[in-house]
């Protein structure tokens, strides 16, 4: 379960960037979120929609600790973002579109590394790697490095590097945004059965074919700001459009 | 410690295996020496040998206004007298590469001579870059004539040469060989290791911090459950290690290179390998960690601010200039470890290790070395680690 509650973040601007936002721009900090608050719940698909800059990206890394609020609260599995780091850090998952690997270690290094990282025991760890790289095909390439792998390969072993502690919420920060059709399903298919094991799924994307596939709660947000939460169902169901991206373009120019 | 281990190991792994970062931390300090040493060496001294060989091709005008000088330049090992030419033409020979020097003899000469005056002999020749060694042979052959006609005077004056020298000055220089070598080489030999101790830091640095950012990896990293310090500590160690392996290999290359040349003198060799030795190379390398401790911190801090690998190297290369800087003042003579210099960063190195390889090291001043390394490491930690828990730093440019 996660429970964000008013949440906003401020980002401090250099001199640079405050000169590149134009005369007009007096402040010395711009809001990446303001106020935003929403629920994810465990088994449920929650996506959060918005253009880019909108502040997605933003909102799943106060999830995962690696931002701290400016104001407001993030609370994931009982334990405050701000408080507890650490007990937030050991049951997220984060995936994001760039695979985040390093090329020069081999997947069974790699997978190895995150779950040490984790304190999984050796017991505990060998378990898992071999249901995760049996499910995901890893095995043929564990000891290649990772820069010799294809895409799809990369893609594999970051969902096992993501999961290998078996969190109990997983963020996917635009993880299809840079893959092709057939990586894309594949992680498609990954957040489906993160949803059917009962994990809390957090999806981020501006793709509306995505949205329409996994969705299951919506929150769009632009500029910072929220303008719609809901369940899915809700949305389409009070469209003034006739399509979820017509929608989605409609909101997005009214706020 | 657990955390701290299994970081350190997988930046260590991920370091060693990166070939540009191999190559600047063990293939370049290990080959260097020998190649500049043993090559180098090798084709200077045979340059030297050739030109101390080469026969040299000489014009002699008015030679009979000097007696006994033809004879004496025929009779010199590698020298051959051209035909005559006129003294006009000279100049435009000696460009051409068509002769190697031009002996004009004054037309007073023999007057001046025999009227116990010094008579005039122009050497024109082409300096050039044979080491000046055909100046040099020219000058001992006038020396030798020269010689030869004082001799002469003497004895026609029935008087003994001894007679001019009042004062016969007797020089005894107290340092030892160790110390003589040591301040000469002193000099050179910290100047590789600082070198070496930032090079070899420079390349893990910016890849564990700036190349993290650009691959995108830092965002998995930050979301394990370990703290930033934690995972500031492993990089750190690896750039610590990176830059005081790169040192130690530097000391191997020299080692190698100073047992391969030949041409050195023995007495050389001794002193050389003497300076090589366990205490002078331990004392060093305890200098060295808390400057590598220092660069460390530097350079993973702004390799952390750059937005990419090749923005961090940008920054950061020009800093090399900056390091051979005070290293360089450290080999200007008359510089030596006083209270002042010892607070200086680098620079400190640089004379504490002449001092130390020449064993006149004041342990007083060497305490002041250390303290002022020490507070400057804590320092570049301390700012590393604000740095790094930046948030404006960490996801600059992401």
């Amino acid at each position: 379960m996660i429970v964000v509650e008013h949440l906003s973040k401020q980002f401090a601007l250099s001199r640079q960037q405050r000169r590149e936002m134009g005369a007009a721009f007096t402040g010395k900090t711009i809001d990446a979120l303001q106020d935003v608050s929403f629920r994810c719940t465990p088994g449920r698909i929650f996506t959060l929609l918005g253009p880019n800059g909108a502040g997605k990206t933003t909102a799943l890394r106060l999830i995962a600790t690696m931002l701290k609020p400016s104001s407001g609260s993030v609370t994931v599995a009982g334990f405050d973002t701000l408080k507890n780091p650490v007990e937030v850090r050991k049951r997220v998952g984060f995936l994001t579109g760039n695979t985040g690997l390093y090329d020069r270690l081999t997947p069974n290094e790699l997978v190895k590394y995150y779950a040490d990282l984790h304190g999984l025991d050796q017991r505990t760890y060998s378990a898992r790697r071999e249901e995760l790289f049996t499910v995901l095909g890893i095995h043929e390439f564990a000891t290649r490095r990772i820069a010799k792998l294809s895409s799809g390969m990369k893609q594999k072993v970051s969902i096992a590097r993501t999961i290998i502690h078996n969190p109990d919420i997983v963020v996917f920060d635009e993880a299809t945004a840079a893959l092709d059709v057939v990586a894309s399903r594949s992680i498609i298919q990954f957040i489906r059965q993160c949803k059917g094991e009962g994990k809390t799924v957090v999806f981020s994307t501006h793709r509306m074919g995505e949205v329409s596939l996994l969705s299951d709660d919506l929150a769009i947000i632009h500029k910072g700001r929220l303008i719609y939460s809901g369940t899915y169902k809700e949305f389409t169901d009070q469209m003034k459009t006739s399509s979820v991206e017509d929608e989605f373009v409609r909101l997005v120019e009214a706020a | 410690m657990k955390t701290f281990l299994t970081i350190f190991r997988k930046e260590f792994t991920d370091t060693v295996r990166d070939r540009r970062t191999l190559f600047i931390m063990v293939i370049f300090p290990l080959l260097l020496f020998p190649l500049l040493f043993g090559g180098i060496t090798k084709l200077q001294v045979s340059q030297m040998k050739k030109v101390e060989e080469k026969i040299l091709r000489v014009a002699l005008i008015n030679a009979a206004g000097a007696p006994g000088f033809e004879a004496m330049v025929s009779a010199s090992r590698g020298m051959r007298i051209t035909p005559p030419i006129v003294a006009d033409s000279a100049q435009p020979f000696l460009q051409r590469d068509s002769l190697d020097a031009v002996i004009i003899v004054a037309a007073d000469f023999r007057d001046k001579v025999e009227s116990l005056n010094a008579g005039t002999m122009t050497v024109m020749f082409k300096s050039g870059d044979d080491y000046d060694i055909v100046k040099r042979r020219l000058h001992d052959l006038l020396r030798n004539y020269e010689k030869q006609l004082i001799t002469s005077r003497f004895a026609k004056l029935k008087l003994d040469q001894t007679i001019v020298s009042a004062v016969h000055v007797e020089e005894r220089d107290v340092a030892s060989i160790k110390e003589r070598v040591g301040k000469v080489l002193g000099g050179f030999i910290p100047y590789l290791f600082v070198i070496f101790c930032f090079m070899g830091s420079m390349y893990p640095a910016i890849d564990l911090a700036a190349g993290e950012k650009e691959r995108g990896t830092i965002e998995t990293l930050l979301t394990a459950p370990v703290s930033r310090f934690q995972i500031l500590l492993g990089k750190f160690a690896v750039v610590v290690l990176a830059g005081i392996l790169s040192a130690v290999i530097s000391m191997i290359g020299l080692y190698t290179a100073v047992r391969q040349v030949k041409e050195m003198p023995q007495e050389m060799l001794t002193a050389v390998m003497g300076i090589l030795d366990v205490q002078s190379i331990l004392l060093t390398l305890s200098l060295l960690l808390p400057l590598t401790v220092f660069f460390a911190g530097f350079l993973l801090s702004l390799s952390m601010f750059a937005k990419s690998y090749k923005e961090a190297q940008s920054i950061i290369s020009p800093l090399t200039i900056v390091v051979i800087l005070p290293v360089a003042i450290g080999m200007v003579p008359g510089i030596g470890l006083t209270s002042t210099t010892a607070l200086i960063p680098v620079l400190n190195v640089s004379l504490a290790t002449k001092e130390i390889i020449a064993g006149t090291i004041e342990p007083g001043l060497l305490a002041l070395v250390y303290i002022s390394l020490i507070v400057l490491a804590a320092l570049s930690l301390w700012m590393c680690t604000q740095w790094f828990n930046r948030e404006e730093t960490i996801f600059r440019g992401t």
